[in-house]
């Protein structure tokens, strides 16, 4: 970091510039690099009628200053989002930046993909685009300033709302934790059963086998004169 | 062999009734005992750790900082009402916040200025898509491909304090290798093969990088979950409580207790009629284990009593053999 000038107010100074640094190197979140034609995919397991927000902002890297740019005008991200069934919920192209919504209808493991829809080569010349990412599920996608200001409601107010969505959310859960375990139920007595049968066969191959063997082995000798 | 549990469809059972034969436990606390006291690993499983894919992860998430707050009222809580309460559940958009009704705006005669502006503002002030605030708690779950390598760069202040927590869920082996480097490239944690790991570092500023590594494995792609947890952010702890900008009004003592107590009663009612289905799940993964384990048990013995029907059944054969040979020579000489 350059040396700014630093007058007397020498701490105050610093913590600026510590802020203007952290500024500089984007939002305060979670980031990663991508290639070119590759593609990142995230998988949000969800209980149905769950809201659903994504946030993302890329920056590139530009080779002759070896520095990340702040924004990146004219390159776009594709998100793809499927359902647990494999059908495709949202294939939208966004900018640069970027924010996706979608609505759980079932419940189950969602697919969330992100590539860059570069087609030009010239742009991604360093191979390395950050991309940072934030995604928000079920009452962590409220949007509180919104609801109190359109609602007029007081702090109390948005407090026991706010209460009441996270315990909703927490009552889906639930519930889809019953249908999973559900389903884990009858796999597993249906893995059991099928152990047992099978073991069971193949004792009776094994010994029904073995007399046919004898048997057979029986004649033969018989038959060749030899016992 | 297909899965039987794949054909069984979508059908979910509604809170109210508990599915099948199992009954709901009204109040009594269903202590569950497990018998054995170890959990068979994957591992240690015969047949070499093969696993079935159920169509669903189990996974331990930590959505914990829910409850932090709540402390358990000393309210009478009407057990009729709470199970009314739950059938209507599918009817129930947000009553409580309708009946709610913001402190009447006549009767205060005066707003102080700022308020007015502010409620004013909001259209324009409200946190758009442009330039958003990433929350402190985020947790992901991707798909690391074999041979590969990912990493991810979270950025810290000064002395804030960095908790990662990340989990295997699916793929042979249910392992990875786990890298944690501070901004100046200095490795913190330095993880081999591990299924699930708990990292807690307090933090310098700069750019935190943490990679996930499965280039130790030719085939096996892996589903890695983690979760970021950060404390004492400073700044932007402050901007998540900006929702403190735009309540409007203040809270009026007199009627609204009621409603107050009513939602804090009905809050009580459905954490209570959480935890019992929580203590109905946790029977329900008791047995579950408890089938498993006997299966595994199954497994053996059967396999035993395989193993010795085919060594008998060779013995008796080859005996058999040679008696044939003996008797011919006998009635010769």
């Amino acid at each position: 970091m350059a040396g700014v000038g630093l007058g007397p107010l020498r701490a105050m100074g610093r913590q600026a510039l510590v802020l203007l640094a952290l500024c500089a190197t984007g939002a305060r979140g979670l980031y990663f690099h991508i290639g070119e034609t590759e593609k990142r995919c995230f998988i949000e397991e969800i209980p149905d009628e769950t809201m659903v927000i994504g946030n993302y902002r890329t920056q590139m890297w530009d080779k002759q200053k070896e520095v990340f740019l702040p924004s990146t005008p004219g390159l776009g991200m594709h998100v793809e989002v499927k359902d647990p069934d494999g059908k495709v919920v949202l294939s939208r192209q966004y900018g640069s930046e970027g924010r996706f919504t979608f609505t759980s209808h079932t419940p189950g493991d969602h697919q969330i993909c992100l590539h860059s829809n570069s087609t030009r080569m010239a742009l991604f010349a360093g191979g390395k685009l950050r991309v940072h990412l934030d995604i928000q599920v079920g009452e962590h996608a409220n949007n509180y300033p919104e609801i109190a200001a359109k609602d007029k409601l007081t702090e109390l107010q948005l407090r026991a709302r706010q209460l009441l969505d996270q315990v909703e959310q927490i009552q889906k859960e639930q519930d889809y934790q019953r249908y999973r375990e559900e389903r884990f139920r009858l796999t597993s007595e249906s893995t059991n059963q099928r152990v047992l049968w099978w073991s069971i066969a193949q004792t009776v191959i094994l010994i029904l086998t073995g007399i046919w063997q004898m048997r057979h082995l029986k004649s033969f000798f018989e038959a060749k004169k030899l016992v | 062999m297909p899965i039987g549990g794949e054909s069984h469809g979508n059908q979910r059972p509604s809170v109210g009734e508990a599915g099948g034969a199992h009954a709901w436990p009204e109040g009594a606390e269903t202590e569950v005992v497990a018998e054995r006291g170890w959990w068979p690993r994957p591992e240690s499983l015969p047949f070499g750790g093969l696993r079935f894919s159920f169509g669903g992860s189990v996974r331990r998430r930590r959505r914990g900082r829910h409850l932090e707050f709540l402390q358990t009222p000393d309210f009478p809580v009407n057990h009729e009402e709470s199970r009314e309460e739950t059938r209507r559940r599918q009817q129930y958009p947000t009553p409580l916040a309708a009946r709610i009704t913001p402190a009447g705006m006549g009767d205060k005669t005066w707003l102080p200025f700022p308020v007015l502006l502010l409620a004013a503002l909001p259209p324009v002030l409200l946190p758009g898509a442009a330039g958003f605030t990433p929350s402190l708690d985020s947790d992901f779950t991707f798909t690391l491909p074999a041979g590969q390598k990912e990493c991810f760069y979270q950025p810290m202040p000064l002395k804030a304090s960095l908790e990662i927590e990340y989990q295997v869920l699916d793929g042979a082996g249910l392992d990875i290798d786990f890298h944690l480097a501070s901004p100046e490239g200095k490795t913190l944690v330095f993880e081999q093969r591990k299924s699930d790991g708990v990292h807690t570092v307090e933090t310098e500023v700069g750019d935190y990088m943490f990679c996930f590594d499965n280039t130790f494995s030719t085939i096996s792609e892996k589903v890695i979950f983690f979760e970021l947890i950060l404390d004492n952010m400073g700044e932007q702890a402050q901007e998540q409580e900006d929702w403190k900008k735009y309540i409007t009004g203040t809270d009026m003592l007199d009627m609204k207790l009621e409603d107050i107590l009513e939602s804090i009663n009905s809050i009580k009612s459905r954490l209570s009629k959480s935890g019992h289905i929580q203590t109905l799940l946790r029977a329900f993964e008791a047995r579950d284990r408890n089938i498993q384990e006997s299966n595994f048990d199954r497994v053996n013995f059967w396999s035993m009593v395989n193993l010795v029907v085919m060594v008998v059944v060779s013995a008796i054969q080859v005996y058999m053999l040679k008696s044939l040979f003996e008797d011919k020579r006998k009635s010769r000489t």
